[in-house]
């Protein structure tokens, strides 16, 4: 990027300037807080402790400031997610694509969640993380296993990622982006 | 008149001015409170609405369970702000609203960041609030950075950390006994506050090792205590180190030096509390006092309020124990009568009513009645309790004493208040003879017009047993009858009772006593008539001038001698039939806490709850056992039955206690037996016992036990004759003995074959206390004046050399197994003679009433002089032999 068009993009998000709220969940384990730090910094850790409770972090992204709620996954926090999603512009639903143990328990999850009416109509961002390790499965596979297609009252979408080798981390920032825009 | 009213209005209008949150809502602020989910926040509104939120949980409101769970959660969301000031108040709301611990979780990893943080004031904050949210496998986890913030340079941290650990004592304590080695180094710190929670820290943590206090005590008191706070505690520790030294009387008292040199210390707070350590070391003698009366006399000429009145309310305690050491301060104290603060004059007077003498009563009193009137009530006591000293200190002035407290009653004032003076003046009453008639009179005068039923009723009462023997009992017939009229249900039945005390004492009254009892029949009040129509009967004659015979008498003034709770287990107990209800039946041992409930918190863990005593533990329940029992069922009335004493250690294979149950011709051991081990069925349990060292008694039964499962208690019974009216003693050694058969654990089978065993289990001692039974009598006086000196037996004897005079008398009492009476089993620590009042029923349900002089000498060696009165010559001589033996 040129000098001069840094410029320009700081000069823009003076004017332009926008926020966006997102809350980030799915199970323990699944890559949560590793996102967020892929997102804010572009590093990566082996090694990460489990989140007890949350982190909250501000990344900006152009002129979109983006507050993250990035939660534990553990069972005893799973019945506070509802309390950070509402209000959002987005949810963000990671899994680890190849954890096969656990998929139907993040599928059950993720649609006690939806199930809310604190959070109809927020659009969901399911993100199928770990793809780099073998065996991980398909988008399709992922999708069908995860019962997307049944999720009709609100827009969804769904990426296959790596935080690791930071696979299609700029179509994430490039959705959540986008849909600050759609709101407000 | 108007005037004023307005005046006060205005005033109030003021004040509403001054406080913003005067009026607020709890449900408006909950409102409120949502501005924590806005986008874009507010941090100065939001600091404002937690400080609403805080004022309404400091002022007492209480959240519901749903209302604090949404605060809370709002509240987590303001962690995105950057704001310091805002911050600050989250951790405050979090840290009041206390979440459930599911839900609190939730703010850990964002206080774990703060805890790491560049911020100080993050820092610290966080450790508080993580501290106090936290739990025992969550504090492993961040022990390693509280560790690292009791060596922090930053002293906030560090106070932070230490004062997390002093709360985290209580619940983990050995996650914070791990940080010795840093809460020893922060002792040593240069900031003030760091050092006074080390210290405080650092004692906690080593608090149930003497020694280790003691140790700490005395490097610290040779090095240098910066902080005046951390001094302070220093004194208190030292103190406390004193108070459990044993006592050696050669030579200096241990730390003492360190005590008196804190007198020089240039902080007043270290000054002052080194004073009043000194005054409060047991046996100070006057030398050691000297410095620090010295001391507290320049302070009770200081210009700060805060230290005029430290200084004379330590010497008003002083002048208690040790009223000449004061004596030079009185000058100092005379001018502080007239002190600005009431409470400062209050405690300078009544510490002057202690220390001065007769001819300075009646100025003091003087001076007193004029500010009597703008002391608290508390402060009321405190002169009440003085007055009531002194006049027992100075009979001859009771008249103006007596008038002083009449006056102060008629006075308004709480129920303490008006309790203590009419304590006083019941006390008074009783030890002043000439001060009755009058005393009498203030009390009749006082309940014409008395709000408090409790004091009412005892005022009549007392009447009741005074009254009758005064020169002329009628003139008060009109004050008690007076009350039937005018007063609550309660005090008329307490003014029949009365009544009836006056014509049964007084027979020239007793017409007009029946006269007015015959109106009390047609009382509303259930009580009130049933008592008119008893005493009437009991009273007996129809209202003659004749002599109440002397079972009525004992009827009406006998002191009830059955523990009340003993009575309503009877009574409860007894199912309505043709036979009355003996009172005689009801049990007359105090209950003493059953040794098996003491012991039992730390006791085996194994137990599916069955209880380490046997099941039955009152009196009543023990006999309806022991006469099931075919064997014992002829040896009459059971008498007593002890406390189970414990025949094995704590977590052994069996646990076996016994209980002594003494008859008038035998004893009977109930051994209470528990098979801890699951993989073991006992048959045929039996105890083995060798009385060869118990002469008198002769093994008549026995009683073994069938079988004993796993951690079900069963009973085996072994019953002694022994000679009737003598009280046997002796040793028992104890074999426990039982076939023992294996079982399996799962499956419950038990194998055929079993192996004959036995089991040591301690001795046991029948001692002279066993046919003791703990009876205490209302008023040993009484009791012992209507005894009479018939068999009276008195003897003197000399117990030799002892720890002290206390441990003399608890050794006798203890001997004795009689009840205490009147609180006479307290001896005050330091004085050199005790008299102890003692009663109890004897086998074969004598009463016995003893009394105990004690004197210790020079060399601690301790006389007694034991008077014993009884209902029989034989038993009195017993007691005596009891003693001489023991």
């Amino acid at each position: 990027m040129g000098l001069w068009e840094a410029f320009l993009n700081w000069l823009r998000s003076l004017f332009f300037k926008q926020e966006m709220e997102l809350s980030l969940i799915g199970l323990q384990n699944a890559g949560k807080t590793s996102l967020v730090n892929v997102v804010a910094t572009g590093g990566y850790s082996e090694d990460m402790i489990p989140t007890v409770g949350f982190n909250m972090r501000k990344v900006t992204k152009g002129n979109v400031t983006i507050k993250l709620w990035d939660l534990g996954g553990q069972p005893r926090f799973r019945s506070m997610w509802e309390r950070y999603c509402r209000a959002v512009s987005a949810i963000v639903y990671v899994v680890d694509a190849a954890d096969y143990d656990n998929l139907s328990v993040s599928r059950s999850e993720l649609h006690d969640l939806l199930s809310k009416p604190s959070l109809s109509g927020i659009p969901l961002l399911v993100l199928g993380n770990k793809i780099d390790k073998p065996g991980a499965l398909s988008k399709e596979d992922f999708m069908e296993q995860m019962g997307l297609k049944s999720i009709t009252d609100r827009e969804v979408c769904c990426y296959m990622i790596s935080c690791k080798n930071s696979t299609n981390i700029d179509t994430v920032i490039d959705w959540l982006v986008k849909h600050s825009k759609s709101k407000n | 008149m108007a005037q004023p009213l307005v005046k006060k209005d205005d005033d109030r209008d003021d004040e509403a001015e001054y406080s913003p949150f005067l009026g607020i809502e709890k449900g408006a602020v909950l409102q409120e409170a949502r501005v924590f989910n806005d986008p874009q926040l507010d941090p100065r509104r939001c600091s404002q609405v937690i400080t609403k939120l805080l004022y309404l949980l400091n002022q007492g409101d209480s959240f519901t369970k749903v209302e604090a769970t949404e605060v809370f959660f709002s509240v987590t969301k303001l962690f995105q702000s950057k704001d310091l000031g805002l911050r600050r108040m989250v951790y405050l709301i979090i840290k009041e609203l206390s979440p459930s611990a599911d839900e609190v979780i939730i703010v850990t990893s964002s206080l774990m960041k703060d805890m790491n943080s560049k911020t100080d004031m993050y820092r610290a904050n966080a450790i508080r609030v993580l501290c106090r949210i936290t739990d025992g496998t969550l504090l492993t986890q961040i022990e390693r950075y509280l560790k690292q913030a009791i060596v922090d340079k930053n002293p906030v941290v560090a106070s932070a950390a230490l004062v997390s650990g002093i709360h985290l004592l209580q619940t983990n304590p050995e996650i914070v006994k791990r940080w010795s080695n840093e809460v020893q180094e922060a002792v040593q710190s240069r900031a003030a506050l760091v050092q006074f929670h080390a210290l405080a820290l650092l004692q906690q943590i080593r608090q149930n090792d003497r020694l280790a206090v003691s140790k700490l005590v005395t490097s610290l008191t040779r090095g240098t205590v910066r902080s005046p706070l951390a001094q302070c505690l220093l004194i208190r520790y030292t103190s406390q180190v004193i108070r459990e030294s044993p006592n050696t009387h050669t030579g200096d008292r241990p730390f003492y030096d360190f005590l008196e040199s804190c007198l020089r210390h240039k902080a007043e707070m270290v000054i002052f509390e080194a004073a009043r350590a000194i005054t409060e070391l047991s046996g100070v003698t006057s030398r050691e006092l000297t410095p620090a009366i010295t001391v507290l006399q320049l302070f009770l000429s200081s210009s700060k309020p805060v230290l005029r009145f430290a200084a004379v309310r330590t010497l008003n305690k002083v002048a208690m124990t040790h009223p000449m050491a004061v004596t030079n301060c009185n000058i100092d104290m005379e001018s502080l009568i007239s002190d600005q603060n009431r409470s400062i004059a209050t405690l300078a007077i009544t510490t002057l009513l202690k220390t001065g003498n007769e001819s300075s009563v009646d100025r003091l009193m003087k001076q007193i009645t004029n500010f009597m009137s703008d002391i608290a009530d508390e402060f009321k006591i405190v002169v009440v309790e003085a007055i009531r000293s002194l006049c027992l200190k100075f009979p001859l002035k009771y008249r103006s004493l007596m008038n002083f407290l009449s006056n102060i009653l008629r006075e308004e004032g709480g129920f303490e208040y008006k309790k203590a003076i009419v304590d006083s003046i019941v006390i008074l009453i009783r030890d002043i003879p000439e001060a009755k008639e009058s005393g009498l009179l203030h009390l009749c005068e006082f309940i014409e017009d008395c709000e408090f039923t409790y004091l009412s009723t005892q005022i009549l009462h007392f009447l009741g047993i005074e009254g009758p023997k005064t020169t002329d009992p009628s003139k008060y017939i009109r004050y008690i009858y007076n009350r039937v009229h005018l007063e609550n249900a309660t005090v008329r039945a307490a003014a029949v009772s009365t009544l009836a005390k006056f014509g049964a004492m007084v027979d020239a009254l007793k017409p007009r006593v029946f006269v007015l009892l015959r109106r009390c029949i047609f009382d509303s009040d259930d009580e009130v008539r049933d008592r008119a129509t008893l005493y009437l009967n009991t009273l007996g004659g129809d209202g003659e001038v004749v002599e109440t015979n002397k079972d009525a008498k004992t009827f009406l003034f006998g002191a009830l001698d059955i523990p009340l709770v003993n009575l309503e287990t009877s009574l409860k107990n007894y199912e309505p039939s043709e036979a009355p209800f003996d009172i005689d039946s009801v049990p007359k041992e105090v209950k003493s806490q059953p040794l098996a409930e003491k012991k039992a918190p730390g006791k085996k863990p194994t137990g599916l709850g069955a209880p380490a005593a046997g099941p039955p533990s009152t009196v009543d329940a023990y006999e309806r056992l022991l006469s099931s029992i075919p064997e014992f069922s002829d040896f009459g009335k059971l008498f007593k039955s002890s406390a189970p004493v414990e025949l094995t250690e704590a977590e052994t294979e069996y646990a076996v206690n016994v209980v002594k149950h003494i008859f008038d011709r035998h004893v009977v051991f109930q051994y209470n037996c528990t098979n801890t081990i699951p993989e073991q069925l006992l048959e045929n349990v039996s105890v083995i016992v060798d009385a060869s060292e118990a002469d008198d008694f002769t093994e008549v039964a026995s009683k073994p036990l069938r079988s004993l499962p796993y951690d079900t208690p069963g009973q085996t019974f072994m019953a002694f004759e022994k000679p009737e009216g003598i009280t046997a003693v002796g040793k028992f050694s104890n074999v426990l003995r039982f076939i023992v058969k294996e079982v399996d654990p799962t499956t419950g089978e038990v194998e055929e074959d079993g192996v004959e065993d036995e089991y040591q289990l301690e001795d046991l001692e029948v001692v002279a206390a066993d046919y003791m039974m703990k009876v205490g009598v209302a008023n040993f006086r009484n009791a012992w004046e209507s005894m009479g000196d018939d068999f009276e037996r008195v003897d003197e004897y000399g117990l030799g050399p002892r720890e002290s005079l206390a441990e003399a008398v608890s050794a006798v009492i203890n001997l004795l197994g009689m009840q205490p009476c009147e609180g006479t089993e307290v001896v005050a620590t330091n004085s050199r003679s005790h008299t102890c009042l003692l009663s109890g029923v004897f086998l074969g349900n004598v009463r016995v009433l003893a009394r105990l002089q004690f004197g210790i000498d020079g060399s601690r060696g301790v006389a007694m002089k034991l008077a014993v009165r009884s209902e029989d010559e034989a038993v009195s001589d017993a007691i005596h032999e009891i003693v001489s033996c023991g």
